[in-house]
């Protein structure tokens, strides 16, 4: 992390988003979830609550899932990020995508990027999660939609095709 | 209203005394920001008075966490996620990790600190009564050096603390002193995660002959700080447990917080609550208490035996003379969560040879005939853990033979599966599911089930 001596002057930021190297002029208060959708076009990252509540915002950062609603910019200098849009490749959903649609745990869509990413970030430590596991690792992300029982189902559905292997 | 970014001002020094020495410049001047979780919440609402900001998140100095002879200090800049995967804290400070665990989700765990949640100092912080019932200190820091002060005074009234403008919350240490004590904690809220508690508790009790040797009673969201019940403590100390002392306590309890009406909860509620989260933890504790009293005799007895003897003992437990041997170079094992983790690590670290004894000292599931080799105590644990499937029809009987045979023919041992509170027709669906497994996943399923199997009979020998 640098030190930004004009900090009410914008600060240079570089970090890796989905594999990819960015460099951003922005202040270094503005939020993560901000510099992603307006400086990078990156708009699968909702935003929902805005105060940590509801994980819409969930982002990974050099593997941890966190709220970009609550990380001031300058505090992800230099790391490295993934949002829903580094999952697909060449065209293919990731294995979760997949299985949320297979297992109806999408209807409205606005917390399910926010969904995706805390359940790679719980298969990632967990490849084969118990109910109580996937329940727990999701707590911090609501949906008004679909009554939760859907996306459980996706999740183990995920990690019985192998997630993240 | 939301806040605009260009009216404020946030600066990362690299090192813990650039930062010191910023605060030291202008006292007050500066606010610390460490995960955000607390920080950014105001900022967004436009509610945030501070206009300069200084990062602490993810400064090493802060982010240690230490474990030294009699004392555990952990950097004010570790985040839940990290109290809650260190195995020191999970088995000597389990209130801490519990707490921890129903602090926010999974992403606010992952940047909220301990030190951020002690000096944002909310009353109903979920992990502050644990932190007073521990009796920690904390270390503060500036520029001018280092202090070390009681955390039980460090709250002066809501949402005021002891912290000066020019310093920051180093460390907070914690005392290696708890072992033979219970520990209970307990939210009450709308729900575990995100929901803030309308009532937090955390307890310690120890009890020698009966009687309460020590207790600690801490609650947060029942007045302007989180607070001791030292009244209620009082009454309890010195006394066994019985209706009548859980009835004084209870209303101790009750008269001794302060909880106010808000949005979560009513005072009302709060003092019937914090009464009944005392009762229950009373309960808990003669319960507990008891059994672990009668551990701490076992286990003193077999400290003090021979090896080959102590080894004798602990074997009907596994049935590898490895693993016996390896538990008898723990001791002295001082209680029953020390000897359940020793049991894990030794296990865990024996060669496939010893792993295959073990399975070997058991009788096939729905067979009678214990090996021979096996000792009288593991005969008759292995007939107990039996119960249910003896009384299964002989269609499950017959079919659970066979499966067995194929099983010994597919991996040429038998199969081992924890069958204690098992229905045959639940151990008949898990041979069939590990019938598919190949060799090496099943070797691994196999030491997991027996593992299980040595936690129920190292708990039953304690008992004994």
């Amino acid at each position: 992390m640098s030190q930004s001596p004009k900090s009410r002057e914008k600060c240079e930021i570089s970090f890796t988003v989905n594999g990819k190297l960015e460099t951003v002029h922005v202040h270094a208060m503005e939020r993560l979830l901000d510099v992603l959708r307006h400086e990078l076009g990156l708009t699968g990252t909702k935003e929902g609550c805005g105060e940590g509540e509801c994980g819409s915002c969930s982002v990974l950062i050099d593997g941890m899932l966190v709220n970009s609603c609550l990380i001031p910019v300058l505090q992800a200098n230099g790391t490295k990020i993934v949002t829903i849009e580094g999952l697909a490749a060449d065209g293919r959903l990731q294995i979760l995508q997949q299985a949320f649609l297979d297992c109806g745990g999408a209807q409205c869509g606005i917390c399910t990027p926010g969904m995706i990413l805390a359940s790679l970030h719980l298969l990632e430590k967990k490849p084969q999660p118990t109910l109580e596991e996937i329940r727990e690792g999701l707590s911090g992300n609501l949906c008004r939609c679909t009554g939760y029982m859907q996306i459980f189902d996706a999740v183990a559905e995920a990690a019985r095709r192998g997630a993240t292997a | 209203m939301r806040a605009l970014p260009t009216e404020y001002e946030l600066v990362a020094p690299r090192t813990l005394p650039d930062v010191l020495s910023l605060l030291a410049h202008e006292p007050g001047a500066w606010l610390p920001i460490a995960g955000g979780t607390d920080v950014m919440v105001q900022y967004s609402a436009g509610k945030l008075a501070a206009r300069k900001l200084v990062s602490i998140w993810n400064l090493p100095e802060l982010r240690s966490l230490e474990v030294m002879a009699d004392e555990i200090q952990i950097g004010a800049g570790c985040t839940y996620t990290d109290l809650r995967a260190h195995e020191v804290i999970l088995r000597e400070l389990s209130l801490l990790s519990s707490s921890a665990s129903w602090t926010g989700g999974i992403a606010n765990q992952n940047r909220g600190t301990i030190g951020g949640n002690i000096v944002n100092a909310s009353p109903a912080a979920d992990s502050l009564p644990a932190l007073m019932v521990y009796g920690a200190e904390l270390l503060l820091v500036s520029a001018r050096g280092e202090r070390r002060v009681p955390y039980a005074s460090f709250h002066i009234s809501y949402r005021k603390t002891q912290l000066a403008p020019d310093e920051l919350i180093r460390a907070i240490c914690l005392k290696r002193q708890f072992s033979g004590y219970y520990a209970h904690a307990r939210k009450v809220g709308a729900r575990n995660a995100q929901a803030i508690s309308k009532v937090c508790h955390a307890a310690l009790g120890l009890l020698t002959d009966g009687v309460v040797d020590d207790i600690r009673l801490a609650m947060g969201s029942v007045a302007p700080v989180p607070i001791r019940l030292s009244e209620t403590e009082r009454i309890i100390r010195g006394r066994s447990i019985d209706p009548q002392l859980i009835r004084l306590a209870r209303a101790a309890a009750a008269a001794e917080i302060r909880p106010i009406d808000d949005i979560r909860s009513t005072s009302r509620y709060r003092a019937a609550v914090a009464a009944n989260l005392v009762g229950e933890f009373l309960e808990q504790l003669s319960v507990h208490g008891a059994r672990s009293e009668n551990s701490q005799k076992v286990l003193a007895r077999w400290n003090g035996l021979q090896s080959d003897k102590a080894a004798e003992e602990i074997l009907p437990c596994c049935g590898s003379k490895a693993w016996a041997r390896g538990m008898t170079t723990r001791r002295p094992v001082l209680n029953e969560e020390a000897l359940l983790a020793a049991c894990d690590e030794v296990w865990r670290n024996l060669p496939e040879s010893d792993w295959l004894e073990a399975y070997r000292s058991h009788p096939r599931i729905g067979d009678s005939h214990t090996p021979a080799s096996a000792p009288v105590q593991s005969a008759a644990w292995s007939s107990a853990e039996q119960q249910k499937v003896r009384a299964a029809g002989e269609d499950v009987k017959a079919a659970l033979a066979a499966g067995n045979r194929e099983y010994e023919q597919k991996f040429n041992r038998i199969f081992i599966v924890c069958a204690t509170g098992k229905s045959a027709p639940q151990i008949l669906a898990i041979l069939r599911r590990r019938l598919q497994n190949d060799e090496k996943t099943e070797l691994h399923e196999a030491a997991e089930q027996q593992r299980q199997i040595a936690h129920l009979r190292l708990k039953k020998w304690l008992s004994s």
